[in-house]
């Protein structure tokens, strides 16, 4: 199952970038299509955060005792303030850490 | 400019990029292992797919044990833009033989392509241009191997309180944030988050895919409001 699912992904990622260069397709795709595309990653990867920063438990809405809300919080400020991968990932770590570790609500 | 030339200007130019890509390999290894992928599955993902967001969304999607027609689709949608970047190469690579377009095609990351792109603009027609894109292309998987392979071998070795798997959600915030730029970009972000927390309580199927498609309508429809720069 993991082999067939990396061995599929690795397939498609292929054909999404040899595709327009093999010539099948028209090289120059419509407006319309390049604006669509821009979309696309960041309306997948947001309902992923979504998940992960566990705002939905056993069907309700968990927002107080949260850590994962509120160090995903600073990291998007952090995200927003520096663009920079690495301090993003390094604060809202260390967010996380700090209160899952050190405080009790 | 020679073959070696090109080939050199790409390696140097892709070098400090390498900056940032290098810890992001290495987060991705350790995940990898912490998400119970073998050693040999977290190693050859990155070059079977050599993709470094798509391969976290991998890992993530397959920790919380989705489809594989989950996986794929959601893979296909994040590298989506790779094929934008093909498409605008066909104008300097469109002449070349299948094989180089094969090697070409595969080496198409964002990274490459953001510097390689810029030089092919900039640079008076050559036969040889395509070694520039070869040079970047070749030192950023380089750099991807190796520091994926350092992270599969810190990856067992770190303790579980430091809840690793969190580095997830905390590498797309980095990656998605610097992309809005306009109203609709801010409302592709709202509306699909908004509908993953709806969908994902209705316990529906697909919930992720049916998230992406309300926040690229939405963005489509406000399109014609964004301030034109």
């Amino acid at each position: 199952m993991i082999w067939t699912s990396i061995i599929l992904c690795g397939i498609i990622t292929f054909l999404i970038r040899f595709i327009p260069l093999s010539g099948v397709v028209s090289a120059e795709p419509s407006p319309f299509i390049k604006n669509s595309f821009k979309y696309i990653p960041m309306a997948v990867l947001t309902p992923i955060i979504v998940n992960d920063l566990s705002i939905i438990q056993n069907n309700s809405f968990f927002l107080i005792d949260n850590y994962k809300l509120y160090a995903g919080v600073i990291a998007i400020i952090v995200a927003v303030i520096s663009k920079n991968i690495l301090a993003t990932i390094t604060l809202g770590m260390g967010t996380f850490l700090i209160m899952s570790n050190f405080i009790n609500i | 400019m020679t073959k070696w030339k090109f080939f050199k200007q790409g390696v140097l130019e892709e070098l400090p990029l390498q900056v940032g890509v290098f810890p992001f390999g290495v987060i991705y290894g350790i995940m990898a292992i912490e998400s119970g992928l073998t050693p040999l599955q977290a190693f050859l993902m990155s070059s079977i797919i050599f993709g470094g967001a798509s391969q976290i969304v991998f890992l993530q999607l397959f920790s919380s044990a989705s489809s594989i027609g989950t996986i794929v689709a959601s893979i296909g949608a994040v590298n989506s833009r790779h094929f934008l970047y093909s498409a605008s190469m066909i104008e300097f690579l469109g002449n070349l033989s299948l094989k180089w377009r094969i090697i070409l095609g595969y080496l198409l990351t964002d990274e490459a392509y953001a510097v390689s792109i810029r030089k092919f603009m900039n640079e008076p027609p050559n036969r040889f241009l395509h070694f520039h894109l070869l040079g970047t292309g070749i030192t950023l998987f380089l750099s991807w191997q190796i520091s994926t392979l350092t992270g599969v071998l810190l990856g067992g070795g770190l303790p579980q309180f430091l809840n690793l798997q969190f580095i997830i959600p905390l590498t797309f915030i980095a990656i998605i944030i610097p992309m809005v730029k306009s109203f609709s970009t801010l409302l592709v972000v709202l509306g699909s988050g908004i509908s993953a927390l709806i969908f994902k309580n209705l316990q529906m199927d697909f919930w992720i895919i049916l998230s992406a498609c309300v926040g690229i309508m939405l963005g489509i429809v406000t399109s014609k409001f964004d301030i034109k720069s």
